[in-house]
């Protein structure tokens, strides 16, 4: 029994029954001999997880606390969004969890999975928040989230709850190892069209860009701008005849000096839309249209 | 008084090899053998390990990794570490050092970097930031992009200025820290 005057012993206890409830939450998911990661139970028909640790397989194994191991497919995912989503070949029974926005200071109980499926839970608070994202693969994050908790690599795609038991959101780790949260909000966004479609289609220029300092003299007095370091064969910059060492100064009349306004004229819409890219070549500004096409899958 | 420091070059280490991909352990092997390294198993006496990925072997021998694990290593280098890094990182942690290399940790999900305006490097001085981290000299770096000695002088102080360092090691650490040679996709 726990003592009801004891206000920590009541913690812990509730602490002790949320990871026991987690269990119906997670899966490990088989990597390769003797490594796992974390998958959370999202739908009957659908496992997410950190799309960048998760390798390139068509097939993986789930493993869930009550022992059984069940076969599942990639269903889709998404480097923008850092989401994949496995179809396991059988339903499983999931407990929907209710979304939930992360305030600073709110408690945080994210959940792994050990190499058996059981839950493996650690706590802390939302450490700090933000705006809306975009990722360094284009993808839109509806908010950042960050928590002082620490993870083990396995523990990475499972599922963080608040206080009340809310989802919010798929752990993952950000750069030098920091762990944030992909929300709850991109994951009820992103996995329906992933299920649906396999991927979520992104415009694409076929070019690696940049940040550089315009040379003194050139650019009409814009200081900044994006150079052009490679080019997709036959990708659209490279049939519009952009070739590498292109400094782009403006995409559509918009400024490249911030690399977010040309990811933003690069979402699902724009697939088939033509773009005027203004740079500096040989010390000249020129201008050339480009046609955005679909980004291929690789 | 005088110390007398010497360092045995031909000691020969012996280093314990894990790595559960046979191709992999056969590529690895190559490298050790070829820097002069004895390689033996995982359960033999060894000075050192050099593990694939997570190593199980629960033992205190000091150990250098390659990739992502969780347990921890005295030398933690990137999956794909060139020959020459392997051999500096088994000596370093032998000698009880502790080995990082700035790409060892993986990149991690991150923000679009939309970098600071101020410290943005020009596409001349990045050639010569990129030919410093090469370890060329002034002189030959003149050489490689067929400009005066004068000219090479300007833009690396310009560099300097950028970064706010003032040595060519800094220089490269900072651009290492900063990933000025980071290239985004679209």
């Amino acid at each position: 029994m726990v003592d009801r005057t004891n206000i920590l012993a009541q913690f812990s206890s509730a602490l002790v029954e949320r990871s026991v409830a987690a269990n119906s939450a997670i899966a490990a998911i088989r990597l390769r001999e003797g490594r796992h990661m974390t998958g959370m139970l999202w739908r009957p028909d659908a496992v997410i997880t950190s799309e960048q640790s998760l390798p390139e397989r068509e097939e993986f194994e789930l493993l869930t606390a009550d022992g059984s191991a069940i076969k599942a497919k990639i269903a889709g995912r998404d480097p923008g969004t850092n989401l994949a989503a496995l179809k396991p070949e059988r339903p499983l029974s999931v407990a929907t969890a209710i979304p939930a926005a992360s305030h600073v200071g709110a408690l945080a109980i994210a959940f792994g999975a050990d190499a058996g499926g059981t839950a493996t839970p650690r706590l802390g608070v939302v450490n700090a928040i933000g705006p809306e994202w975009h990722s360094s693969h284009g993808g839109r994050i509806e908010q950042r989230v960050e928590l002082d908790i620490d993870l083990a690599r396995r523990e990475e795609g499972g599922p963080v709850f608040d206080a009340s038991g809310r989802l919010l959101g798929m752990s993952t780790f950000g750069p030098r190892r920091q762990v944030i949260i992909i929300p709850a909000a991109t994951i009820e966004r992103v996995v329906p069209i992933l299920l649906k479609d396999g991927r979520v289609s992104r415009g694409w220029l076929g070019v690696g860009l940049r940040p550089v300092a315009v040379p003194e003299g050139l650019g009409d007095g814009q200081s900044s701008g994006l150079m052009v370091m490679s080019l997709a064969a036959g990708g659209p910059a490279a049939n519009a005849g952009i070739v590498a060492g292109d400094i782009v100064l403006s995409v559509d009349g918009v400024s490249a000096r911030r690399m977010r306004n040309i990811t933003a004229r690069l979402g699902t819409d724009s697939i088939g839309r033509t773009i005027d890219l203004r740079f500096i070549r040989g010390g000249l500004v020129t201008s050339r249209q480009a046609m955005i096409t679909e980004r291929p899958n690789s | 008084m005088t110390a007398v420091l010497k360092v045995s070059a031909d000691a020969r280490l012996r280093v314990a090899l894990s790595a559960p991909d046979s191709l992999r352990r056969q590529a690895l092997s190559d490298v050790l053998v070829e820097a002069g390294y004895i390689v033996v198993d995982i359960e033999d006496p060894a000075d050192i390990i050099l593990a694939d990925g997570d190593c199980a072997a629960g033992d205190n021998r000091p150990m250098v990794r390659l990739g992502d694990g969780d347990r921890p290593a005295s030398g933690l280098l990137p999956r794909h570490a060139k020959p020459h890094q392997i051999d500096a990182a088994l000596r370093a942690v032998a000698a009880g050092l502790i080995v990082r290399s700035p790409a060892a940790s993986e990149p991690g999900f991150g923000q679009l970097d939309e970098g600071d305006a101020q410290e943005l490097l020009t596409p001349r001085e990045l050639e010569v930031l990129s030919a410093i981290m090469d370890g060329l000299t002034n002189k030959l770096i003149a050489r490689q992009l067929d400009i005066s000695l004068h000219t090479v002088k300007f833009h690396v102080e310009s560099v300097f200025r950028k970064l706010e360092v003032g040595t060519r090691a800094a220089a490269v650490a900072k651009a290492l820290e900063a990933n000025h040679f980071k290239m985004i996709k679209l």
